[in-house]
């Protein structure tokens, strides 16, 4: 139900106004997804570090740790090791997922599957790009500054990040940069938001829209709504570090008056846990579209998937607490939070009987994102399950800080989100580009990610078991994790398989983009939503007509439709309805 | 169908529309941007014994005070330019409510300088403690919001000085509005909250 007609923008005639400074959500889009792409590298390539430093204590980097370490003949050093830990955190988070799934899908998705010309405020679309690139400069050259960039973790707990945990200028950049990209990503939100209110085609009901727009919305209402409680704890801590404020300051550091660290961590969760779920909505919303699409059956019970989406968004707001069961809470508050963190998993649970309700009995199609969301299916599983032992405070406090934490939230976070978005991109790759991504080299691409990616995060599982605690830079040096070093070892060639099976990834996605030469059909995968009625790559301005919608995303035969196609549109009735 | 029909027919209503939904996710995030600030304050509060701890004083309130009459006296006269503008007044008529608008906005801020100078002179500084630190990160972060507001009125000058009133002039009209009485309703808050109890 569009409010108004658009301004349409004059088609872009300079390359300037075309690829740089663009108005067109599809480039916006486009811009978001290469952004993200070198997050992922850069952030990847830290994860190499990392598992290097683990696996091989002592040793030094391949190929190019002579030229980044000299002083100490190609060894990662401690303090660069802890510096490395915090930026693959941060960059993977903010510089990487957020930018591909929200950022690049968010922006392509919205308008072409809602049925509209571009976004509600394409002005602002574009300021929101361009501030997330100067973030991205403000944390890349903090890694060239005196001391070097920040080194207390991507949760940035003071004391670490106050100024004696890092006295450097690293740590302010980095929390100037996460206020910069909030204010890009709520600007983002603001946008996404009122466009999905307000811009639908005709006939599209809330429940017509995909369930991809289902989760890209709540995610930015999450995003509107708590991203401004992490800015104002970034500001406090950039205040504590540059003007001598006393928030986060205690004990002895504190000259008068009573400063508490763990205030960060209140307001840090209260935005974090969120967070979680603002990574991983988009992806459920994609892998519950292309598990219909890809088994031909309509989404079973999308009306309940939708409506679980919305209940954890609720309830994700309410468990914060969880991730702070060691900080002396009273134990009624533990309890509390341990009671609603459970609450998530009947949602939960209802979308993944959804889920498998979708797939069973479907004719089912194994191309590449159907591979993919299946990968999601099976790794989320996986990482919901070893979330009851974190929520619950009785095994958290053995536990936490452990690896078994960096397992769980990498197969929630990481696993899952990786998976999603490369569904993503084999999926909507055609109508971005209008080329196809070469089938075959994508599904050994899913398989060796598939391999490596288990035998790292449930290696980690095993070794935080085991009692092996994060961010310690030789765990070896206690006895008792001195048996861990084989398994530890076996972590990092899984991790070595994933990092290199990303090459095939790349060359395939540079290789369709820049040399591809097989035009693709408008609807390659046969499916009815309504970017697929439309030339493949879109076009300026995307529909020629305003669809009027007659039927929900993914039904198929539907009498209404009185074309011979299984869109869930049709263009005939316009003038009439 | 209901819906399609608001399509062609009530175009300069769904700009409205669309102006205020965009508005109100705007003041959200800003609301829980100082909601943060109001919850650190709480956690202080209610853990410390005493308020202010350290055996700290109050701050004075007669620049708060003067901070508040201005500010509240602001968004009244915004309110009549408002209600001018809207009502087809000529520019010699609403000009002069837009213009007190901004020069009581202006003294807010010089009422705010002056609030700092006279806290440094008592020797009440930021670094001092957690008191100072909350006195002083509020006013920082609630007057940098108020610069911002203060340019957007300024910019509020060459849609006034336009002769046409269209539903682009219209909804500029109103955010700043929302935009200058939010940042009013905040102060209020912090002013009772901060310097009062």
């Amino acid at each position: 139900m569009a409010f108004y007609e658009q301004h349409i923008h004059p088609k872009p005639t300079t390359f300037i106004s075309k690829y740089i400074f663009s108005y067109d959500h599809k480039v916006i889009g486009k811009q978001f997804l290469w952004y993200g792409i070198l997050g992922l590298g850069l952030g990847g390539i830290m994860a190499l570090m990392i598992r290097w430093a683990l696996a091989f204590p002592g040793e030094a980097f391949p190929l190019i740790g002579r030229f980044m370490f000299p002083e100490t003949g190609g060894v990662i050093p401690p303090d660069t090791y802890a510096m490395l830990f915090t930026m693959h955190g941060t960059i993977m988070i903010f510089y990487a997922i957020t930018p591909i799934l929200i950022g690049a899908f968010g922006n392509f998705c919205i308008p072409l599957m809602i049925g509209c010309r571009d976004m509600a405020f394409p002005l602002m679309n574009m300021l929101s790009f361009w501030l997330a690139v100067l973030s991205a400069a403000l944390l890349v050259g903090s890694l060239f500054t005196p001391l070097g960039a920040a080194a207390g973790g991507w949760t940035a707990y003071p004391t670490l990040s106050t100024l004696i945990g890092s006295p450097g200028v690293g740590q302010t950049l980095w929390a100037v940069a996460i206020f910069v990209l909030g204010i890009s990503s709520t600007m983002g939100a603001i946008n996404y938001i009122t466009t999905v209110i307000t811009l639908r085609a005709p006939g599209m009901g809330y429940f017509d829209m995909p369930l991809t727009i289902w989760g890209l919305w709540l995610t930015a209402i999450l995003n509107a709504i708590f991203l401004p409680v992490l800015g104002a704890g970034g500001l406090l801590l950039v205040f504590d570090r540059v003007f001598g404020t006393q928030f986060f300051l205690a004990g002895a550091a504190a000259t008068s008056g009573t400063g508490d660290p763990v205030l960060f961590q209140h307001v840090f969760w209260i935005f974090g846990h969120p967070e979680v779920y603002i990574l991983i909505l988009p992806a459920w919303g994609i892998v519950s579209d292309i598990l219909s699409f890809f088994s031909r059956k309509p989404a079973f019970g999308a009306k309940a998937t939708a409506l679980s989406m919305t209940s954890i968004t609720i309830l994700s707001t309410l468990v914060y607490g969880h991730h702070m069961y060691t900080t002396q809470m009273s134990p009624l508050l533990t309890q509390t939070f341990m009671t609603l963190t459970m609450t998530i998993s009947i949602p939960s649970a209802i979308f993944f009987a959804n889920w498998l309700g979708t797939i069973w009995k479907g004719t089912i199609k194994f191309d590449t994102p159907m591979l993919f969301s299946l990968g999601v299916v099976f790794v989320f599983g996986l990482g919901g399950l070893t979330g009851l032992y974190l929520g619950t405070v009785t095994t958290d406090l053995y536990l936490h800080d452990t690896y078994f934490v960096v397992g769980h939230f990498h197969y929630t976070m990481a696993a899952s989100v990786l998976f999603g978005s490369f569904a993503a991109i084999y999926f909507w790759m055609p109508k971005m580009f209008g080329k196809m991504l070469n089938e075959t080299w994508g599904k050994i691409h899913f398989w060796l990610t598939m391999l490596g990616l288990n035998g790292v995060f449930f290696g980690m599982l095993f070794v935080g078991y085991a009692g092996m605690h994060r961010r310690l830079y030789d765990p070896f040096v206690y006895d008792f994790l001195q048996k861990l070093v084989p398994i530890n070892t076996f972590i990092t060639w899984s991790a070595i398989l994933m990092g290199l099976s990303q090459i095939i990834f790349v060359v395939n996605f540079c290789y369709a983009v820049f040399w591809g030469k097989e035009e693709t059909d408008p609807n390659p995968w046969k499916v009815g939503t309504l970017e697929w009625t439309i030339p493949s790559p879109a076009p300026h301005y995307n529909f020629a007509e305003i669809p009027v919608v007659k039927c929900g995303p993914h039904e198929l035969g539907n009498p209404n439709l009185t074309t011979d196609r299984d869109f869930q549109y049709q263009t005939e009735e316009l003038v009439e309805a | 169908m209901e819906r399609t029909a608001i399509l062609h027919s009530d175009s300069i209503e769904g700009k409205r529309l669309v102006s205020s939904i965009a508005m109100i996710v705007v003041l959200v995030s800003f609301s829980m941007l100082f909601a943060s600030l109001f919850l650190g304050y709480s956690y202080f509060r209610i853990t410390s014994p005493v308020w202010p701890p350290m055996g700290m004083e109050k701050v004075d309130l007669f620049f708060p005070t003067l901070s508040t009459f201005a500010i509240v006296l602001s968004s009244m006269t915004f309110m009549v330019f408002k209600a001018k503008y809207f009502g087809g007044g000529a520019v010699n008529k609403t000009m002069p409510w837009l213009v007190a608008t901004i020069i009581l906005g202006a003294g807010f801020m010089y009422t705010q300088f002056s609030l700092w100078a006279d806290l440094k002179s008592r020797g009440f500084y930021a670094s001092s403690g957690v008191f100072q630190s909350l006195v002083y990160s509020f006013t920082w972060i609630h007057a940098a919001h108020i610069v911002i507001a203060l340019l957007t009125l300024l910019y509020l000058i060459p849609v006034t000085m336009n002769k046409e009133c269209t539903i682009s002039e219209e909804n500029k009209v109103n955010n700043v509005g929302k935009f200058w009485h939010f940042l009013d309703v905040v102060w209020l808050l912090m002013y009772f909250i901060i310097f009062v109890i």
